[in-house]
């Protein structure tokens, strides 16, 4: 770097710019003032927003809480950025994790119910279960150590009855990845929270069953989520694994 | 995070509060409704930024010129800011007023990518995206505006 540019860097830190306003609450105004896209537009719209949302967070400065970018959805869940989690419930007995994953089934039964093409690992899951929304659950290893969850739903059931909303803590690091070219996000770092919210507005607490890393993608009209203690490349080899 | 930045760039680019706080949120505004077109895996910073600068560059040529852009007196450091570096101090601010004005007076294409590359501190692929051209154009561009600028200044 020459002297020149060199000057011209320092004198880049010494323009008077004014402080940059607030513009989270003027552009979310302009948005929702905006034609309301269609559905199908909606979702790609939904989707891609994961990207911009995920990528302020993954640097994880922490001007990035405006409301703009505090919110991530995909596959019909959506994520908040919190500052304080709620209390994380203790690990699941038997008796929690049937009654949040819901009607035990064969996986005969769950692949003739769920209305969609189960994917499934090489390896049988130890138990599944036919839950609310439509959601087909593979549990791998048993409830109380559970080593693998892979959750499937159907889209078309979202929106209208439930909504999952994740509350992430400020240390929860939220990564954009690919899926087979789907948009997805890997959520590790500090334990993040799942509120099930039925069409009621009534509060379920879905975190009973989570305390490690997600995965989350979606294709095809079927958001897909896998839950474990794996890292990030490995969780990504099951997500390519899952057929 | 990109609030400030997508404002500093459009302010930089038209010199005008008003111009760069709307530029700013048009570029937010449109840069929603073209993530479905953003490449995941690709930078987003540049992406938006490049949105920002083309709202800026429109609103400039609006109002025919760019105000000019003027050095933040000391007071103006507001407190806990980044106070004139050491390399500043050193600058002499009659010099850096200098320098400065001569940037003031460069031709649009000159300053837009020394704003980038300096100003904005932006890599050369950065100011690549921002601007829409290819790197090698911000090389050359690059070394022509440094040697009018150098040329600028020492008369």
């Amino acid at each position: 770097m020459t002297e020149l540019e060199r000057a011209l860097t320092v004198l880049g830190r010494e323009v008077d710019v004014p402080e940059a306003p607030d513009l989270a609450v003027v552009v979310l105004a302009r948005l929702e003032r905006g034609p309301r896209p269609r559905t199908r537009r909606r979702l790609a719209l939904a989707v891609a927003f994961v990207v911009l949302a995920a990528l302020a967070a993954t640097l994880a400065i922490p001007e990035a809480r405006s409301a703009f970018f505090r919110v991530f959805e995909i596959g019909g869940e959506r994520i908040e950025l919190v500052d304080e989690l709620p209390a994380v419930a203790p690990a699941p007995t038997e008796l929690d994790l049937e009654l949040v994953l819901g009607e035990r089934v064969t996986l005969d039964k769950a692949r003739g119910e769920a209305g969609f093409d189960l994917r499934e690992l090489d390896e049988v899951p130890d138990r599944v279960y036919l839950g609310s929304r439509g959601t087909v659950w593979f549990l791998f290893g048993t409830p109380e150590r559970v080593r693998l969850l892979v959750a499937q739903t159907p889209r078309h059931s979202f929106a209208q009855d439930f909504m999952l909303k994740k509350l992430a803590g400020a240390g929860t690091r939220i990564e954009p990845v690919a899926v087979s070219g789907s948009p997805g996000l890997f959520l590790s770092g500090e334990p993040h929270v799942v509120l099930l919210l039925d069409s009621e507005g009534q509060v379920v607490d879905e975190s009973a069953r989570l305390a490690q890393q997600v995965l989350v993608w979606e294709n095809d009209g079927v958001a897909y989520r896998l839950e474990g203690d794996f890292d990030k490349e490995k969780a990504l080899r099951l997500a390519r694994a899952l057929r | 995070m990109y609030q400030a930045i997508a404002f500093r760039t459009a302010y930089l680019l038209t010199g005008s509060s008003a111009d760069a706080e709307d530029a700013a949120q048009t570029g937010f505004v449109k840069a929603w409704a073209a993530l479905p077109r953003f490449r995941p895996g690709a930078p987003f910073r540049p992406w938006l930024l490049r949105i920002v600068a083309n709202e800026a560059h429109n609103r400039r040529r609006s109002a025919r010129r760019r105000a000019e852009l003027q050095l933040r007196t000391t007071a103006a450091y507001p407190q806990g800011d980044a106070a004139p570096s050491p390399e500043g101090a050193a600058l002499g601010r009659e010099r850096r007023e200098e320098l400065l004005a001569a940037v003031n007076r460069l031709d649009e294409r000159d300053r837009d990518v020394l704003t980038c590359r300096y100003f904005l501190e932006l890599s050369e692929d950065e100011t690549a995206d921002v601007l829409g051209v290819r790197r090698g154009t911000v090389k050359s561009r690059t070394a022509r505006a440094l040697a009018r600028l150098a040329e600028a200044v020492e008369r």
